[in-house]
């Protein structure tokens, strides 16, 4: 099967390759596969809390060409963007700017799970901290 | 994988019924039921659209496959069917060995290997559909999965950069270590999936029409298949390693 230039072009210079601090609070996490063909994507985001933003975004995927151009994409992407603004982002998207044939199309919809898993980590770690930050304000008031 | 045969459920076709091409003898269902050949004058048939795997070889969509039998079956059409025989027949005749010879190999290779025989039940019976249904990864093996790749991708560039033998030593002894604990996982999983058959082949015989209970079994074993293609594919990639 002949992969398109665009999916080339990121599987052989692949954008935002790495990892970003998993522990720290600020840093969402996602890791998602597709069974299909034991693909695995790790997606990491680090967003600024005060404003929303995606300040930094890195990815580490052990598949086929296809799903490591649909992360290099997708953390291009993201970066810049409100998490509100990245949940927006639809596989279908990936799909058309990489031009994935028919089969590999699971790919692109494991990179838009992956944003949403790391957003969902995120968030998780969030309201965890604002509830141990009200735990430790009503224990202080008290 | 080839698609000579159906690997989706056919729309019901409109049709006279079958016969021979030949002797024009009437086939009836014979023809999706394993039977090969016209039973009058003992001509090679072409495949019915309706044929999959299974009725290929006369069965029906049970899982607990004698594998002995299927594997005399094998041998048995290999040699009726086998191209050679056919070198003094017409060119339409050729045509359909060589077509029947090839779903004979492709129908064996998937029926005989228990987890390859799952995933084409699952897709017959329309669980499986790429691109249109999508496979749930088993959350709890991804960070394993994850990281043994990370080991793999460290082996290799250590290789590449020819570092000292005794790091080499020290990543190869922890890949050996890793294979036994997945060749582990992948006994059970294999087991776990095996035993799934017996529900599965329990509902053909006593609630053929239950469409509701067969779609609660299908959607256990296809839980238990994607465990199985992540276990495979890193006992594989592991395997390959060490041995380069």
């Amino acid at each position: 099967m002949a992969y398109s230039d665009k999916v080339l072009d990121h599987y052989k210079n692949p954008r935002n390759v790495g990892s970003l601090a998993k522990d720290d609070p600020n840093v969402g996490t996602g890791l998602v596969g597709a069974p299909e063909c034991g693909d695995v994507m790790k997606l990491q985001m680090k967003i600024n809390p005060e404003t929303e933003v995606i300040e930094d975004a890195k990815f580490k995927t052990f598949g086929c060409g296809s799903a490591i151009a649909s992360s290099s994409l997708a953390t291009e992407w993201i970066k810049g963007k409100t998490l509100e603004e990245a949940l927006t982002i639809k596989n279908t998207e990936i799909v058309k700017e990489l031009n994935l044939p028919p089969v590999k199309i699971h790919c692109s919809v494991l990179a838009e799970d992956a944003i949403k898993a790391a957003i969902a980590d995120y968030k998780g770690k969030q309201s965890v901290s604002t509830a141990e930050g009200a735990t430790v304000a009503s224990a202080t008031a008290d | 994988m080839m698609d000579r045969i159906a690997t989706e459920k056919q729309t019901a076709r409109v049709t006279s019924p079958l016969q021979c091409w030949e002797c024009r003898t009437a086939l009836a269902d014979e023809q999706e039921n394993g039977i090969h050949f016209c039973s009058q004058c003992g001509k090679v048939q072409p495949l019915a659209t309706k044929t999959d795997y299974f009725s290929f070889f006369g069965l029906t969509r049970k899982l607990g496959v004698d594998a002995a039998q299927l594997e005399k079956q094998f041998h048995q059409l290999s040699w009726k069917l086998h191209p050679d025989k056919f070198n003094n027949a017409g060119a339409y005749e050729r045509d359909l060995s060589l077509e029947r010879t090839a779903a004979l190999n492709d129908a064996y290779r998937t029926l005989r290997d228990p987890a390859a025989r799952t995933e084409y039940l699952l897709r017959l019976e329309e669980v499986r559909k790429e691109g249109k249904v999508k496979q749930q990864a088993p959350p709890d093996l991804l960070e394993e999965v994850f990281e043994l790749n990370e080991h793999l991708e460290e082996l290799r560039a250590a290789k590449r950069s020819g570092s000292d033998p005794r790091a080499l030593d020290e990543q190869r002894h922890q890949l050996e270590k890793a294979r036994g604990t997945f060749q582990h996982k992948l006994d059970q999983v294999l087991a776990e999936l095996t035993n799934q058959f017996a529900a599965w082949d329990a509902l053909l015989d006593t609630r053929p029409g239950d469409a509701a209970a067969k779609r609660t079994v299908l959607a256990r074993m296809n839980e238990v298949l994607n465990r199985h293609s992540y276990i495979r594919n890193l006992v594989t990639n592991v395997s390959d390693e060490l041995e380069q």
